[in-house]
């Protein structure tokens, strides 16, 4: 206590020079140090506007594919374990298993189709794919997002059997005899 | 007496909050921006992709090789488009390619019949075979672009490709 008045008594004494100025400090009520902040501020939003403007937020995803290189023999295939999904011009979809009568098929209903399908043929199955020629490309990634969702079920219910899923799956160009078989349906 | 000592200079208003909020915009807008690739600033149309359900993988982003199927608007036709993204796989594939002209060559889109892109993805499998495939069509477009592209490709080995999607909402 005694040392800090004495403190104090000193400083006073040795800014008596400046003893004009410190009761206008006193008076300021200095709050801190102030800098004009304007341009840089400025500069910052232009950037950050630039940064908004040019940046792409949604990274588009991938849909994985692969088809089979070009093969010249013949494979031979059960119908008993063909699953044929046939489309046809107008976006209706129709399945049918091995000699089966096509039937018309919402697509809301393919997956849980595709995995009952899958299930009850273990491994076996075959899926064909025929999708006519004038199907927007739209509609055919949702069908193959479909197949890829039932994919994930069937993974797993078999895996609880206790095998391995062999995906058998391929795209197959539609023929004459495929357009006419579902036109009139 | 006041008046005169205070020397108002204007109205001041306190920006520090405001310039911290604009700062940590800018530097996260900084990181995670994207600039398009020459390829892209080519392209004059706009692709409207396929949805598909939420899935990880991505665009990737080196020696890839892209096939755009632009749907045909008032100013052009429906065309495949091709663009390399590795800048030495592309000199060389733009090179090898026959019947491009000069001021094709400058191009990094390249807008190509069926033919030429036959060619094109040989070439590019020949050049470098890490080289990936990606599909970037537009939803509304007819399936028969897309099955003979495929063909095309089938006939390259180029036989793993990705179809370029977007996340369903």
């Amino acid at each position: 206590m005694a040392g800090g008045t004495g403190g104090l008594g000193g400083g006073g004494g040795g800014k008596e020079k400046r003893g004009s100025l410190a009761p206008k400090r006193k008076k300021k009520k200095r709050v801190g140090f102030y800098l004009d902040m304007t341009p840089l501020v400025d500069i910052a939003f232009l950037l950050l506007t630039f940064f908004m403007f040019t940046t792409t937020m949604a990274q588009p995803q991938v849909m994985e594919m692969s088809i089979p290189p070009e093969r010249q023999e013949q494979v031979d295939v059960k119908q008993s374990e063909l699953l044929n999904i046939r489309v046809r011009h107008d976006s209706q979809i129709f399945y049918n298993i091995g000699l089966d009568a096509p039937q018309a098929l919402d697509i809301s209903e393919l997956r849980n189709l595709a995995v009952n399908e899958n299930l009850r043929q273990k491994n076996r199955l075959i899926t064909a794919l025929k999708i006519s020629t004038k199907v927007p490309y739209g509609f055919v990634v949702r069908i193959l997002d479909e197949l890829n969702l039932a994919e994930l079920d069937i993974n797993s219910q078999l895996l609880i059997d206790g095998l391995e899923r062999e995906r058998k799956f391929a795209l197959v160009p539609m023929t004459e005899e495929d357009i006419t078989e579902i036109e009139g349906l | 007496m006041p008046k005169i000592k205070k020397k108002r200079v204007g109205f001041v208003l306190d920006m520090t909050p405001l310039v911290d909020i604009g700062f940590l915009l800018l530097t996260f807008f900084m990181f995670t921006a994207k600039f398009k690739s020459e390829a892209e600033a080519e392209q004059k149309f706009v692709i409207e992709r396929p949805t598909a359900s939420a899935d990880t993988s991505k665009v990737p982003e080196n020696n890839l090789a892209t096939i755009k199927i632009g749907v045909d608007t008032v100013y052009q036709d429906t065309s495949y488009y091709y663009s390399l993204s590795n800048e030495n796989v592309r000199l060389t594939v733009w090179d090898q390619q026959e019947n491009l002209t000069d001021e094709m060559r400058q191009k990094r889109l390249l807008k190509v019949p069926l033919e030429t892109l036959d060619g094109l993805i040989r070439n590019t499998r020949a050049a470098s075979v890490k080289t990936r495939f990606a599909i970037d069509a537009d939803r509304s477009i007819e399936y028969k672009w897309i099955e003979d592209l495929m063909d095309v490709m089938q006939r390259n080995n180029a036989t793993a490709f990705n179809f370029v999607t977007e996340k369903k909402q």
